[in-house]
């Protein structure tokens, strides 16, 4: 009987502890990595509400994103292997523009339909600064390296445009 | 005078929209994210690394059956339950020739993936959540049916990608030998 009450004490403890460190964990991200980027996106989000900085890249945006054909020249734009390892760190440049596009779309200057394969046409360059540690971390030859980063970079400007396609295929009837 | 006051007033009219947008996200996005991670982070310390090992092992397979299965379903799984970046280290059991083509179809998902499980990729979301905050203010009864869309396009893309890459990687590495 002792041995039960230890057994169920035990597991309920282990489950809650687990529980507890994947809150504690949850907890940590939202601090230190979503609440610090979100404090940056609001900001320039405020940037572009409030003053004419916003409607100069309206402008500029708008005659790109509001049209299928526009979204790929962003799109092979950004995949240009020179510019694509350029344009990657941390997303960082995909999440900027994926806000100024959805402020626009917000403002009801973009077709809300142009959503789906912008969210592609922005992001071909996605990793491509990443591409030897990644393959580091998959324990890659260093030969597997030396051909695998050219040969990811040169896919892009094949699977980018590709990506917007499959993006406005998939909004249709959205 | 009036002009200073109305300078400042822009001003400082700035940062209240800021602020304003800021608590959106705040109360819009951060409990829901807080929620699902502790969940998803439970799950997958309850299913254990071994379980995830065994699956990788069995997706890694070698042979054009298993490219499908390689190229959408083993990064889907990777991405989901070890997250960015750590995904990546699943490439260790595919074969040689198959990781760069595996890593393209991986980190190609982690943005496609936020839409519905926001764990995988904490720290890049607003590539999502910039376009979704949007299309919220426009359509929002049509977020969700994005951001599921989103996931299917991103599957079927990263199996694009992994196929192309597979083919311009077989290509160079002949054209190495031909050369040495």
């Amino acid at each position: 009987m002792q041995a039960l009450i230890e057994r169920i004490g035990r597991s309920v403890g282990g489950v809650v502890g687990t529980l507890f460190q994947a809150g504690r964990d949850a907890v940590d991200l939202c601090l230190k990595t979503i609440i610090p980027f979100m404090a940056f996106v609001t900001f320039v989000i405020g940037l572009i509400l409030e003053t004419g900085v916003g409607d100069a890249i309206a402008n500029g945006i708008k005659g790109f994103a509001s049209s299928l054909g526009g979204l790929m020249i962003v799109c092979i734009i950004c995949a240009i292997p020179v510019l694509s390892p350029l344009l990657g760190p941390g997303a960082v440049i995909a999440q900027i523009v994926g806000v100024l596009i959805g402020t626009e779309i917000g403002r009801g200057n973009i077709d809300v339909s142009m959503a789906l394969p912008a969210l592609f046409a922005i992001n071909p360059q996605v990793g491509c600064d990443f591409v030897p540690v990644g393959l580091a971390l998959g324990e890659a030859e260093p030969e597997t390296v030396t051909v695998g980063v050219p040969a990811v970079l040169t896919s892009r400007m094949i699977t980018g445009p590709i990506s917007v396609v499959v993006g406005y295929l998939f909004a249709l009837g959205l | 005078m009036d002009a200073l006051v109305a300078g400042a007033e822009a001003f400082i009219q700035v940062f209240r929209t800021a602020a304003d947008v800021f608590v959106g996200f705040t109360t819009g996005i951060i409990p829901i994210v807080v929620v699902f991670l502790t969940a998803v982070n439970a799950l997958v310390k309850f299913i254990g690394e071994e379980r995830v090992e065994g699956f990788a092992k069995w997706a890694s397979q070698e042979g054009a059956i298993y490219m499908p299965v390689r190229y959408t379903l083993l990064p889907f799984v990777a991405v989901f339950m070890l997250t960015n970046p750590v995904c990546y280290t699943f490439g260790t059991f595919l074969p040689e020739k198959h990781k760069p083509a595996f890593y393209d179809s991986a980190v190609s998902f982690v943005h496609p993936i936020t839409g519905i499980f926001p764990h995988a990729n904490g720290g890049e979301l607003f590539v999502w959540l910039g376009i979704a905050a949007g299309v919220e203010i426009v359509a929002p009864d049509m977020v969700t049916a994005l951001a599921v869309r989103y996931l299917l396009a991103g599957l079927v893309v990263i199996l694009i990608r992994g196929i192309v890459t597979d083919i311009i990687y077989n290509i160079m590495t002949s054209r190495r030998a031909g050369v040495e």
